[in-house]
């Protein structure tokens, strides 16, 4: 209750008395210096008054003024003017830009603008246009390279794929916590989460997904924990503010935008084609080993015919994309709307795999009078498709022999051709059918009241309702003699989600400028969110019928139902203080409730104070522009998902003979949970030269985040596997730096260059007495290469550990692998294997960053985006499984006598012989299924490679139709743009395209690709007419 | 309209300042999804479903060892004994006894003696499973989550335990109760005397498992057999059901739908076929199938099934046969069995007995399968198998046991005991080159308790015997 009273105490600060004898009016038309268009929204206040107006839509305004008035016009974006009233009655002012504020307003909290140079933070914008550019259908994904310290990686290739957004390094240690950041729309929390499915991995959607990039202004990327404190618990990880496009006053807008893109694999691993079907060099065109046989050469001596074919290329087509969008938009000094429509179309290159999205929104505002104003956005969303199972459909290509058309895969009655009881991936893709459909409706309702001079009250509703109705089908037998099923009972599921957030935000805003130097602000709200969350889910297994499916004829039925709601209300304040545009300071206060947490530990306070000061304003430089030094301390707390405390049982499968089955949950919470808590330090400058013609924006920060809320994975044995528990704290420090410059701005050409780049480094300082590691995932690997992610004490986030060779001379405790010892050479002529797990790399980039160049010469323009990651580690799967098959290109030794380097146990140098292949060797000695799949394939050493990338995101170019073609036609605008993703792509990674990672967007287990859908590039031609 | 006022009083809370009436609104944290309590009955079906399950768990890795089965792709890992994580197995294992904790826990504060009583039986028997294939195991600090990290009980104070187990259980097994189990106890209906007898041939069974140890004692076993099984009525086992089915009839439902899985080693073919040991076994036929032709050809460990293809020209599980149909039992224990314990325990005592009830373990396992009384005699009566009193050795009923016990975890034990000296039987070809030629001995522990338990998980090859196979 304290933190109640000092928010009551702030407030009684703002007592706002002013009455002044006012004697005479003063008008007046506002006008830019530049093209003297009339100004809107212009302020005009009485100098050391809380008294003034606004200018009107033609730039208009009028005032009663004292005696010996002065008066101040300022507006966002324009240098602000005083001027002495005098006897004056009308006074007309041009207003001058301000370069230095010019693009720098960003939206903050609950979409409120605020000036750049007046925040102690830092905070980034990516424009709608730096969005659509690049042709992403995800703006997830359209954000990568464009933000300092903001992580962007593709789950995979698959249309409508997840993509993940982490914002300065992973702040909780939970395996399952979302690290992400929350997304906030006009105002009001979104859902971005990702569901995915159950089974094999199908590539699904993150949420932010539905969202049509063409109905985008801006998005605002909120970095530190001092920007994001007034939104409480969920963000603790940062916000992503976006602002949806409104109508303008004027003439009735029209906008149309069409575009088709295409897409292929951008890189494939490197394959050998030289050995075919059969095991230890025996040829078998019926074996299950695709690669093991003898070399095509032996094979046609057999079978002449015999060919080995390109099956990874083969079986995948060109993906096509058609995106159409129009929208409408218009206002006039009451109202404005802004009308969308889009529809966007997607075929991955797995055949099969399919998404679209079918958007409409309709954003408007009303204003009643001065003082009162209603703002309502809504939109309808049909998103979803057909996803396919990449995984298994990757894996199958591993089995599957390349001596045969890969896509010859179904016979005339429908049942699979199937070569060594394997499975065909196209056939498995194209029945195996994993369906979704969702409907979303998002909406809000804003009402701002201005009662007075210096006080607004706001009250922000919204709602994000959506359903997500999945069906998963896999057929059974057919019924036909001799078929090779997909299942031996085939099975339906049917799943339906519906989820709805409500939100809730009021607040008070007081203004009071006390001298004409001081000004200050003060905010106090409430909010409330509410989700209530439902999933059912039926099964249906064996059809009674083949090829009819649906759950009235299964044989069997089971069902599984899932509640959750979860509640949360906070209470804030926000003071700022502007002193003579120089010094801001900013104190924000914010106590949460929770209805997660033990009732006695669901409440918790968290403050932030930061500071921003422009030493240029007392400083005179013509090489220095503008300058400010900025610095933040923040605390933010954080609750945890519903149900998590305490013991239970549930109910397993079916019931049998009447008797349902009860187990203990494997998962024990503890009862006397607290918050987390995040603290986060920031320094940071912004640095203008030569009229802002180069600007530099560095940042240091460090973020510790305690008490952390994790599931730790516990023996079994203990009775649970998991136990939810407070443990430990991880720490993010890192550097973010941007350099913006102009080197060349004429009329007729300009050039602008964007860069940024981020460093972090990330440890885990504790974990909790008796725990000495979590694991965070794993992935298989054959025979003991099973990779691990690991967390311990001491050491980064995102270690990968598994199995090696054994190094003479190794210590024990050393959990590095030391690579530069020598390898210890067994009796057998063949390395020895360590299966004690060591740290073989790291899965979190210490390096990202993304530069832009745009170049404008007259009617063209064009820009590209490079981006790049380093300093990261991933487990290739891909690798693991080309080394058991014999596809990987280095299996092209198997026949060759090698003496392997490395010393034996007594440390003396190894001088054996040995042969590589499989059965018996020319020494006469059986090597039984030879060096790879012996020993190669079961150290996890070999495939955990350096992931690092250097990739051409995006180059676009663009041509503005001239005025001598538009006034041919009835149209005001016209474009036609070229864009290409992906095109160029720099990596030591020996394989797909390495931004990969199979747990989806919603998972932290990241250094995995799994056998993933294969990245792709593409290329867009786009046409945009506006009316 | 109902909506309507839903979100009407939620807009209301917006505008209210937190007061007390919020502490309601977020006194909501009650899982809908879980209960927090279990009944008896829920419990029992669950620990006796996951008993008959986790038998075959591990009867799906072993009769890879003891060569019931063999892999159709050569070198595969259960085949050719690599060192594979066995990390589902092990998981289950600990989750019925987990569950059996609890149910014992509940039944004693619910004074339901039956219940805590066969709790106990089922939980010797998971334990003994869990120490036969690992060795040292968590147990005294495990359950009821006095620590994260248990430490690992000797496996032959574990053995002591087990025997504990078992005694308290018939003791529980044995009071007058109200509060009795049925169609929830789906081993036994709720027959408490059936539950009784099962605990004294498990005890036979674990005190037979001694016979390499100086712990041994033949007497204390037949003692224990006294009060055992007394037909294959009494037989200790899981009828599967309609929304389950048998799991080895999965196998081999799979299989003849091509995901393959449940072929036959041509170790057991050639051991019933006639080939090894000169003698037909009608039981063949009950227990396996043929090619396309009608003949019974194995596969050999670890080699594949070289040029043969996938369907046909093997023997496989076959559905419908006694083993693979959807509602199949699994066998936990048997009397056929016991009968093999009996004959092993009085070999050196009453040599007579011991041949007895050698003929007696085929000739229940024989009527268990429904093989015919005529057949049965004959091949009662073939001199290869009832060779007489005299000319009767171990080897017989090691042989015998090991046919009776086809696709059951217990004949992995036998395997080690007998050091897998059964007639012709060789290593798996392929087989994993750190075995330097020798049989595994044990199951390496499994990674997820390496990464979770690693600083008191033993330090242990695949070589290193269990405490009774020394």
């Amino acid at each position: 209750m304290r933190n109640k009273f000092i928010l009551l105490a702030l407030f009684a600060v703002f007592q706002a008395a002013n009455l002044l004898a006012q004697e005479r009016t003063v008008r007046g038309t506002v006008t830019s210096a530049e093209d003297g268009t009339p100004l809107l929204g212009v302020n005009v206040i009485i100098q050391g008054t809380n008294s003034g107006t606004v200018t009107d839509i033609d730039g208009n305004y009028s005032i009663d003024v004292g005696e010996n008035a002065s008066l101040i016009f300022s507006s966002i974006g324009f240098e602000s003017q005083e001027v002495q009233v005098g006897n004056q009655t009308v006074i007309n002012i041009q207003m001058l830009q301000d370069l230095e504020s010019l693009d720098e307003v960003v939206v903050t909290s609950f979409g409120i603008e605020r000036e750049k140079k007046a925040l102690g933070y830092s905070v980034q914008e990516v424009s709608g246009e730096e969005i659509t550019r690049t042709k992403q259908p995800n703006i997830v994904a359209a954000l990568q390279g464009q933000a300092a310290g903001v992580q962007i990686t593709n789950s995979g290739g698959a249309p409508g794929q997840s993509a993940r957004i982490i914002i300065r390094g992973i702040n909780s240690l939970d395996p399952g916590a979302d690290n992400q950041p929350l997304f906030v729309i006009d105002g009001v929390p979104m859902d971005n989460s990702t569901t995915e499915s159950g089974g094999t991995p199908r590539g699904l959607s993150n949420r932010a997904a539905d969202l049509n990039p063409n109905d985008i202004e801006s998005i605002n990327v909120l970095k530190g924990a001092a920007a994001t404190a007034l939104y409480g618990v969920r963000a603790a990880n940062g916000a992503v503010i976006i602002t949806t496009k409104k109508g303008e006053e004027g003439d009735v807008r029209i906008n149309f935008t069409s575009s088709v893109g295409f897409e292929d694999i951008n890189q494939y691993p490197n394959i050998q084609e030289t050995y075919g079907q059969g095991f230890a060099g025996v040829y078998d065109p019926t074996s299950f080993w695709p690669n093991w046989g003898p070399s095509i050469d032996e094979i046609r001596e057999i079978d002449p015919d015999a060919e080995i074919r390109d099956i990874w290329r083969e079986a995948m087509r060109t993906g096509v994309q058609f995106d159409n969008a129009f929208n409408i938009s218009g206002g006039n000094e009451k109202a404005n709307f802004y009308a969308s429509l889009g529809h966007l179309t997607q075929e991955g290159i797995i055949p099969f795999s399919e998404w679209s999205r079918t958007s409409a929104r309709l954003n408007g505002e009303l204003k009643f009078n001065e003082k009162f104003r209603v703002g309502a956005n809504i939109s309808y969303v049909i998103s979803g498709g057909n996803r396919v199972p990449h995984d298994r459909f990757m894996e199958r290509l591993v089995y599957n022999t390349p001596m045969q058309d890969i896509n010859d895969y179904i016979n005339e009655d429908g049942t699979m051709k199937s070569i060594g009881g394997n499975t065909n991936p196209i056939y498995d893709a194209r029945f195996s059918t994993f369906e979704d459909e969702v409907n979303r409706v998002t909406g809000n309702l804003k009402f701002t009241y201005e009662p007075f001079k210096w006080m607004d009250i706001n009250y922000i509703a919204g709602t994000d309702y959506f359903t997500d109705s999945r069906t998963e089908i896999t057929p059974g037998p057919l019924g036909i003699e001799g078929e090779r099923p997909l299942s031996s009972t085939g099975y339906i599921t049917e799943t339906r989600i519906e989820s709805r957030d409500l939100n809730s935000n009021l607040f008070f805003t007081f203004k009071n400028n006390w001298t004409d130097k001081l000004t200050t602000s003060l905010r106090i709200g409430n909010d409330v969110f509410q989700r209530d969350y439902e999933r059912v889910d039926a099964t249906g297994v064996d059809f009674v019928i083949p090829r009819f499916y649906h759950l009235n004829y299964a044989s069997q039925i089971s069902n599984d139902q899932y509640l959750r709601k979860r509640r949360l209300v906070g209470l804030y304040g926000d003071l700022s203080i502007d002193y003579n545009d120089m010094l801001f300071l900013n104190i924000t206060a914010r106590n949460d409730w929770t209805s997660t947490l033990p009732i006695g530990n669901n409440s918790f306070f968290y403050p932030s104070i930061n500071l921003g000061y422009v030493f240029t304003e007392s400083l005179e430089s013509d090489l220095l522009s503008f300058g400010k030094l900025r610095a933040s301390y923040a605390e933010v707390g954080k609750d945890t998902d519903p149900y998590r405390i305490g013991q239970t049982y549930n109910s397993v499968g079916v019931p049998l003979n009447g008797q349902l089955r009860f187990s203990r949950n494997d998962q024990f919470g503890d009862l006397n949970l607290l918050p987390e808590s995040t603290v986060s330090i920031e320094f940071g400058t912004d640095l203008r030269f030569f009229d802002n013609k180069l600007g530099l924006d560095l940042t240091w920060y460090k973020t510790n985040s305690k008490d952390q809320i994790i599931p730790v994975p516990v023996s079994e044995t203990s009775g649970f596997s998991t136990f939810i528990t407070n443990a430990g704290e991880i720490e993010n420090k890192g550097l973010e730096f941007i350099i913006n410059a102009k080197p060349v701005t004429s009329e007729d050409f300009s050039w602008e260059i964007s860069f940024n780049a981020a460093y972090n480094q990330n440890e885990v300082v504790s974990i909790r007495e008796g725990i000495e590691q979590i694991q965070l995932g794993s992935q298989f690997g054959y025979v003991g290469s099973r990779v691990y992610s690991i967390l311990t004490e001491g050491e980064p986030y995102g270690n990968l550990w598994g199995s090696s060779y054994a190094r003479y001379g190794a210590n024990d405790d050393d959990i590095y692998l030391n690579k530069d010892l020598p390898i210890i050479i067994g009796e057998n002529g063949f390395p020895e294997l360590n299966f004690d797990l060591k740290v073989l790399g790291n899965s979190t980039p210490k390096w990202i960053g993304g530069l832009r160049n745009s170049f404008d010469y007259k009617n063209f323009d064009l820009s590209f985006l490079i981006d790049f990651r380093a300093g990261i580690d991933q487990y290739s799967q891909y690798d693991n499984f080309f080394a058991a098959f014999g596809i990987a290109e280095y299996t092209l030794d198997r026949n060759e006598t090698r003496v392997f380097d490395g010393v034996l146990a007594d440390g003396t140098p190894n001088t054996q012989e040995v042969w590589l292949g499989q059965g018996e060797g020319p020494d006469g000695r059986d090597y039984g299924a030879g060096f790879y799949r012996n020993t190669y394939r079961r150290m996890s050493e070999n495939f955990v490679h350096d992931a690092s990338f250097i990739k051409l995101r995006n180059i676009t170019l663009g041509y503005n139709f001239g005025d001598n073609i538009l006034n041919a036609f009835p149209i005001e605008t016209a474009r036609i743009s070229v864009a290409a993703n992906n095109i160029i792509l720099y990596t030591p990674w020996d394989g797909f395209d390495p931004e990969s990672f199979s747990a989806g967007a919603g998972g932290n287990a990241t250094g995995f690709t799994g056998l993933g859908y294969p990245g792709v590039q593409s290329f867009f031609f786009t046409l945009n007419v506006g009316l | 309209m109902k909506n309507f006022n839903r979100i009407f009083k939620f807009l209301m809370l917006g505008f209210c300042f937190i007061a007390a009436g919020c502490d309601d609104y977020l006194d909501i944290n009650y899982n809908p999804n879980n209960p927090t309590d279990a009944p008896l009955a829920g419990l029992m079906s669950n620990v006796t479903y996951e008993t008959s399950q986790n038998v075959f768990r591990i009867g799906s890795s072993t009769s890879y060892y003891v060569q019931y089965l063999a892999s159709p792709n050569p070198a595969s890992g259960t085949d050719v004994m690599d060192p594979l994580s066995f990390d589902g197995t092990w998981g289950s294992l600990y989750a019925v006894m987990t569950d059996l904790n609890d149910l014992i826990l509940a039944a004693d504060e619910n004074n339901a003696p039956h219940y805590e009583g066969a709790a106990e039986v089922l939980m010797a028997l998971n334990l003994a499973m869990t120490v036969d294939l690992f060795g040292d195991v968590p147990f005294s600090q495990s359950f009821n989550f006095e620590t994260v990290t248990p430490s690992y009980d000797d496996d032959e104070a574990l053995y002591s335990r087990i025997f504990d187990l078992l005694d308290s259980g018939i003791s529980n097994l044995s009071i007058d109760s109200d509060a009795s189990m049925g169609s929830d106890d789906f081993i036994y209906g709720g027959d408490t005397n059936q539950w009784i007898k099962f605990a004294y041939m498990l005890k036979a069974r674990y005190l037979n498992h001694l016979s390499e140890t100086g712990a041994y004692s033949p007497t204390e076993v037949l003692t224990a057999l006294d009060s055992g099984f007394d037909s294959n009525g009494d037989d200790a086992q899981v009828e599967y059901f309609e929304e389950a089915n048998n799991p080895w009839f999965q196998v081999a439902r799979s299989n003849a739908n091509l995901v393959l899985g449940g072929w036959i080693s041509e170790q057991f073919v050639e051991a019933t076929d006639g080939t090894t040991f000169g003698v037909m076994d009608p039981r063949i036929s009950y227990m396996i199938g043929t090619t396309d032709e009608g003949e019974y050809v194995g596969t050999v460990n670890g080699a594949g099934r070289g040029s043969a293809s996938e369907q046909g020209e093997r023997s496989t599980l076959v559905e419908g046969d006694f083993y693979t149909n959807p509602t199949s039992p699994v066998l936990i224990a048997t009397y056929a069995e016991q009968k093999f314990i009996e004959a092993e325990a009085a070999f050196g005592i009453d040599k007579a007995r011991s041949y007895q009830a050698y003929l007696d373990g085929i000739r229940a396992h024989m009527t268990k399968l429904g093989v015919p009384d005529s057949e049965i005699n004959a091949y009662l009566s073939n001199p290869e198998v009832a060779m007489g009193v005299d000319a009767f050795t171990m080897a017989d009923i090691f042989k015998e046991k090991w046919i009776a016990l086809f696709l059951h975890p217990e004949a992995w034990n036998d395997a080690r005991r007998y050091d897998y000296a059964y007639e012709d039987f060789d290593l798996p070809e392929n087989l994993n080159p750190d075995l330097n030629g020798q049989f595994i001995r044990r199951l390496r522990y499994p990674d997820s308790e390496v990464s979770r338990n690693g600083s008191n998980v033993p330090d242990v090859t695949l070589l290193d015997p269990i405490f009774w196979d020394e």
